[in-house]
């Protein structure tokens, strides 16, 4: 909502008052001002002119010599505008003048002749993109005016950006009533209840009938002849500009001007093109499916579409926008003027399902006050027959099916105090809600009987009118205490806690956490190679997506982190280590909410240490071994056990997921059901994503890690004997897993072996190819003794011979 | 002998006291202290002295060379010390041996201070779905279907009645529905608008918070917020309540903070203002109540929900909000 300081003043005195001090005061009564801009502001020192007569310039052919008129002064300016004419009022910068963009205007001579200041475009000056020609003042104005003057912009636009709740304030005299409620002054509205005239249901002139009674409580008209449509006077054209509409003829700008002003929606009507002198206010019937709008648009009519209707057909759409036939034109010469009220929901749906947001649906789907229907259309009729000419037919059409009784809700004092955690007498009560019109009766037992204005659309019940006291009383007036609330420490969701210290391990790790939106697009899967049938393609669609590569909700994390990946390399940073948890979505069946599970995915590229001092770290380049040891570090620092044993970290021959590489790829298994995976993108993947280079990935469910069980923590006793530490090497052929070997060793049921570790693998020579060497340290401890040789020498031949024949291995002396 | 020991101890000391050189140290170590060295040839001699002074003399060797020995450990630790300070063999110019940590997102990490705060308040917390039924995302906050309010939140749809969620204002009624007063939550997550440009993306994230009891007023809401946002940002930082509107609280309000880049005197950031809006708040509607089965007589509340990317760009100074989800290594490693 836009409007001008020198217009609220009309309604409301403003003296002592500036436009910032009333900005502030709306703002913190609810009415937030988005902008207060003074529109003289850069016009300071420009002038009004009058171009006496024009000479050609003897030395250039494009430009001429004007003598102009400035107030008393004739002076000779040089100018190159093909608008130049005798008699032309325009804009003069004078030598000394600054114009809005900067440019600073001294005395010149051009080609040879003196020219003592410049004549402006709109442009020039800042008014508009117009470089057409110089500026063409319009109306009887004097030369030597101050051009802001002139022009009607010494004034201030203060915008507000309005709740939907308050259309009361979609107008100046709403706005109004609000600073004089503030302001205690008295509000002067243009037309008040008792010089209306008389209107009755029927006209001998013409005739309205509402069909659809609940769709549309009030419909007046009254008719207007002898109209001479031209262009509005200027003051009502600069007004209507100053607040951003176009003006477009007097009758036209008078509807604007009167909706601007008291809020009410008004149409006019060619009377000529009214069949049957008759309005109807009705749906459409079956054949009636298209309409034109004056705008020129083809819209087709749904059957519950409030139509406004002549004897034969629709003449506009109910509230939101009228008919391209019936519209005002330069030959019309009569009209009747509509000024009705229509149900909000009505018009919100017909307004979404044509797509028009017009200045008058979106007043009428926050509701038009009733009781003002008649005022605005006196308003209008009389500005009508000032400005256009027009004579006005006596009486009028007033329908009223949806008349109410005025609202009166009783308000408990007590009940305001308790909820605003206030001590406001019931005397200020009554006093706050008096000075914006509402009616309070005398109190008993601490309750009033309050009567809402019936332009208070908004206020219903007592809780509105505990708004009402606190926003007048001012939020600020409210002190600020706590709640006496009884003492909780309440249960932490698991999920939550093991998403932050799944997040704490990674970013120990030097992992990086990324958010990526929950959108996706459906090519990414091909780019990942999925299988058409493949689970994850089961995806929960957007009916109104902003872009093609956000249609569907993400059912994996991985893209938008490879995504990020080649994001980082574009921008040189070939080290990236990244990690999210978020949520997937799992398409369900149709009318159901997807299921949603939260995931984690970890992708690392590069450098396995990004940002590492390279004097120490250089040349460590990432491999899968990092994410595996991260996985499993995270099973081991959280204390998680599978449900049926150990969860294993299994070598996926057959069920690697397809865009990872053959051979190296991971699944983390819980028992039968694989909780995550890990492992290398395959080339084709990364070239699909536009990867140059290496990525590996983590992909684990955390809903799934959420159930497993978490391992008690049972002290065990610390060791008091020493142990003993033997090697082992072997030779063993090269397919031979070495993680097997250790497991091996473990598997065994000697108490004494305390741990078994992989220390060293070598390949080459004097190792034969096809072979490797497996360099195994086992540790020996007994709880209750110091172990001696024989002991130890026993169960280490043991695990030998048991590698030997279960590997196939040769164990490896000393000179090998 | 014992003489013979008294004199070899003085010896000894002023031969130790003479050395200045770290390469003397052992030859002196040789000759006193060594297994053919002066004092223990001495000891070898107690084998000829009578035995009735042999454990007196004894005990004397013993400890004058306990002194000697102990005298020596000292000048060679000085010597040790004198090192270590003359010439540093370590080049202490060397950037530290750094493994990075990794870093959460800024929006994580602020999300995760506001609960934390709201926890220390005895808030719990609760998340809930993203992919929202439209009765809890409008219809059970007080928005039924054609209310001008819905022009309030540009709506993702996935049918008819399912939406990504505008706000997580939904889990007010969720947990409201299953639970009796008191109530103290809030409810962090993403949240979608089909909006996008320099200060908004299509999904954000929010917290929703609410508390509902007997006698709660908006005096308390004003106290829970000013404590939070003073916690969040500074202890005598200002705010000012501002009316507004929300059809799910009644009164409802905005909260405007005193500008945290110009400290209110204004500046590009708060438009000159001096203020900047944080977060929405106010009184749960009676409506609202009513719908849970709540009694509007007896138990009121508060709710209020704030834009988790607003406050981080404020608190970091960030201008695009577009960059936190571009997940550049460059923007995330300055958190």
């Amino acid at each position: 909502m836009k409007l001008t300081f020198k217009w609220l003043n009309e309604y409301v005195n403003l003296d002592g008052l500036t436009p910032e001090q009333i900005a502030d005061r709306l703002s913190m009564l609810g009415l937030e001002v988005d902008a207060v801009v003074h529109m003289a502001r850069g016009l300071e020192g420009l002038v009004t002119a009058r171009i006496r007569t024009v000479r050609p310039h003897p030395d250039a052919d494009r430009l001429t010599l004007c003598d102009v008129e400035v107030g008393a002064e004739l002076i000779q300016v040089v100018c190159g505008a093909p608008n130049a004419r005798e008699g032309l009022l325009t804009a003069i910068a004078r030598p000394g003048v600054t114009l809005p963009g900067g440019m600073k205007i001294k005395k010149a001579k051009v080609r040879g002749q003196e020219s003592l200041g410049m004549l402006c475009s709109a442009r020039e000056l800042g008014l508009s993109d117009e470089h057409g020609g110089i500026l063409e003042i319009q109306g009887d104005l004097e030369s030597g005016l101050a051009l802001a003057n002139a022009l009607g912009l010494d004034d201030v636009m203060i915008e507000i950006d309005l709740t939907p709740n308050r259309p009361d304030c979609a107008s100046v005299l709403g706005i109004a009533r609000e600073v004089a409620g503030f302001a205690g002054r008295p509000l002067h509205p243009p037309v008040t209840r008792s010089e209306l005239p008389v209107l009755t249901a029927d006209h001998p002139e013409f005739s309205v009938e509402i069909s659809e009674a609940d769709l549309c409580p009030r419909y007046a008209a009254r008719k207007l002849t002898a109209v001479r449509i031209a262009p509005s006077p200027l003051w009502l054209q600069q007004r209507l500009q100053a607040v951003g509409m176009r003006p477009i003829n007097n009758i036209v700008d008078i509807t604007n001007y009167v909706m601007l002003e008291l809020g009410q929606p008004l149409h006019a009507f060619d009377f000529a093109h009214l069949a049957g002198g008759r309005i109807e206010v009705r749906c459409p019937r079956p054949d009636e499916t298209v309409f034109t709008t004056l705008d020129g648009q083809q819209r087709t009519l749904d059957a519950d579409m409030l139509m406004i209707c002549d004897e034969r057909r629709p003449v506009a759409v109910a509230g939101i926008m009228g008919g391209l036939e019936s519209e005002v034109t330069e030959q019309t010469t009569e009209v009747l003027l509509e000024s009705a009220c229509f149900n909000p929901v009505s018009i919100r749906r017909t307004a979404r399902r044509l797509n028009i947001a017009s200045e008058a649906s979106y007043r009428f789907e926050r509701g038009v006050d009733p009781g003002g229907v008649d005022i605005a259309l006196e308003r209008a009729v009389r500005l009508m027959v000032d400005l256009a000419g027009a004579k006005l037919v006596d009486g009028g059409v007033d329908l009223y099916p949806g008349r109410k009784p005025e609202l009166t809700i009783s308000l408990r004092c007590r009940r305001v105090q308790d909820l605003l955690g206030m001590a406001i007498s019931e005397e200020e009560i009554a006093r706050h809600l008096r000075s914006i019109q509402f009616a309070v009766s005398e109190a008993t037992d601490g309750v009033y009987r309050v009567t809402v204005p019936s332009f208070r659309v908004d206020i219903e019940r007592e809780v509105d009118l505990v708004e009402e006291i606190a926003r007048l009383a001012g939020y600020d007036a409210i002190p600020v205490s706590l709640p006496r609330i009884d003492m909780d420490y309440p249960r932490r969701e698991p999920l939550r806690t093991l998403r932050q210290e799944i997040a704490r391990i990674f970013t120990a790790r030097g992992y990086s956490e990324a958010i990526n939106y929950s959108f996706s697009a459906e090519r990414k899967f091909a780019q990942l190679l999925l299988p058409q049938d493949d689970h994850r393609r089961k995806v929960t669609r957007l009916l109104n997506p902003l872009a093609d590569d956000q249609e569907i909700m993400r059912s994996m994390l991985l893209p938008g982190l490879l995504d990020n990946v080649r994001h980082n390399h574009n921008y040189q940073r070939q080290d990236v280590a990244l990690f999210e948890t978020g949520k997937v979505f799992f398409h369900r069946e149709e009318g159901v909410q997807p299921e949603e599970r939260l995931q984690l995915c970890a992708v690392l590229s590069g450098q396995r240490y990004p940002d590492a001092p390279s004097l120490y770290f250089a040349n460590c380049q990432a491999e899968i071994h990092d994410l595996k040891g991260l996985a499993e570090s995270i099973f081991q620092v959280l204390g998680l056990a599978g449900t049926q044993g150990e969860i294993e970290f299994a070598r996926a021959e057959e069920m690697g997921q397809p865009y990872g590489q053959d051979g190296y790829a991971i699944r983390i298994m819980d028992g039968a059901a694989e909780i995550g995976r890990l492992g290398k993108v395959n080339q084709q993947v990364l070239r699909n994503f536009g990867i140059k280079q290496d990525v590996y990935f983590l992909e684990m469910d955390l809903q799934a890690m959420n159930e497993l069980p978490r391992v008690n923590k049972v002290f065990r006793s610390l060791p008091r004997y020493p142990s003993v530490k033997r090697d082992i090497a072997m030779i063993v052929s090269d397919e031979v897993p070495a993680g097997e070997l250790i497991r091996a060793v473990s598997g065994l049921d000697e108490k004494i072996i305390e741990h078994a570790e992989l220390f060293d693998i070598y390949r080459g020579k004097p190792v034969e190819k096809g072979k490797k060497s497996v360099a195994i340290a086992v540790t020996y401890r007994s709880a209750d003794k110091t172990l001696d040789d024989e002991t130890v020498d026993i169960v280490h031949e043991k695990i030998v011979n048991t590698l030997m024949s279960r590997f196939g291995g040769r164990y490896r002396d000393g000179q090998e | 002998m014992e003489v013979e020991l008294k004199r070899l101890e003085q010896e000894a000391e002023s031969a130790l006291a003479e050395i200045s050189r770290v390469d003397d140290l052992e030859p002196f170590r040789v000759k006193f202290l060594g297994r053919k060295g002066l004092l223990s040839s001495a000891m070898r001699q107690l084998g000829q002295v009578s035995p009735e002074d042999r454990p007196r003399l004894g005990q004397l060797a013993n400890e004058v060379k306990q002194r000697v020995e102990q005298s020596f450990e000292e000048k060679k630790a000085a010597f040790v010390d004198s090192a270590a300070i003359n010439r540093s063999v370590e080049d202490l110019s060397l950037p530290g041996r750094i493994l990075p940590f990794g870093k959460l997102h800024p929006v994580t990490q602020v999300m995760e201070e506001i609960c934390a705060i709201f926890e220390g308040m005895g808030f719990a917390v609760a998340e809930g779905p993203d992919v929202e039924l439209d009765h809890y995302n409008f219809a059970a906050l007080n928005i039924p279907e054609h209310h001008p309010a819905r022009d309030m939140h540009d709506t993702f749809y996935v049918s008819e009645s399912i939406l990504l969620r505008t706000h997580t204002s939904p889990m007010q009624a969720r947990i409201m529905e299953s639970q009796d007063p008191p109530l103290r939550y809030i409810a962090p997550g993403k949240v979608y608008r089909c909006d996008s440009d320099i200060t908004h993306t299509p999904m954000f994230h929010q917290v929703e918070g609410f508390l509902v009891d007997r006698r709660v007023s908006f005096a308390d809401l004003k106290g829970v917020l000013t404590t939070f946002t003073q916690r969040m940002f500074k202890d005598d930082l200002a705010l000012r309540f501002r009316p507004s509107f929300f059809p799910f609280t009644e009164p409802s309000a905005e909260v405007d903070i005193a500008c945290v880049i110009c400290g209110g005197s204004g500046c590009r950031v708060c438009k000159r203002t001096g203020w900047l809006e944080i977060l929405g708040a106010g009184l749960i509607d009676p409506e609202v109540l009513k719908m849970v089965g709540y009694d509007p007589d007896i138990y009121s509340g508060f709710a209020f929900g704030l834009g988790v990317e607003r406050i981080a760009m404020l608190k970091y100074g960030i201008d695009d909000i577009r960059l936190f989800y571009e997940n550049d290594l460059r923007f995330l490693s300055q958190f």
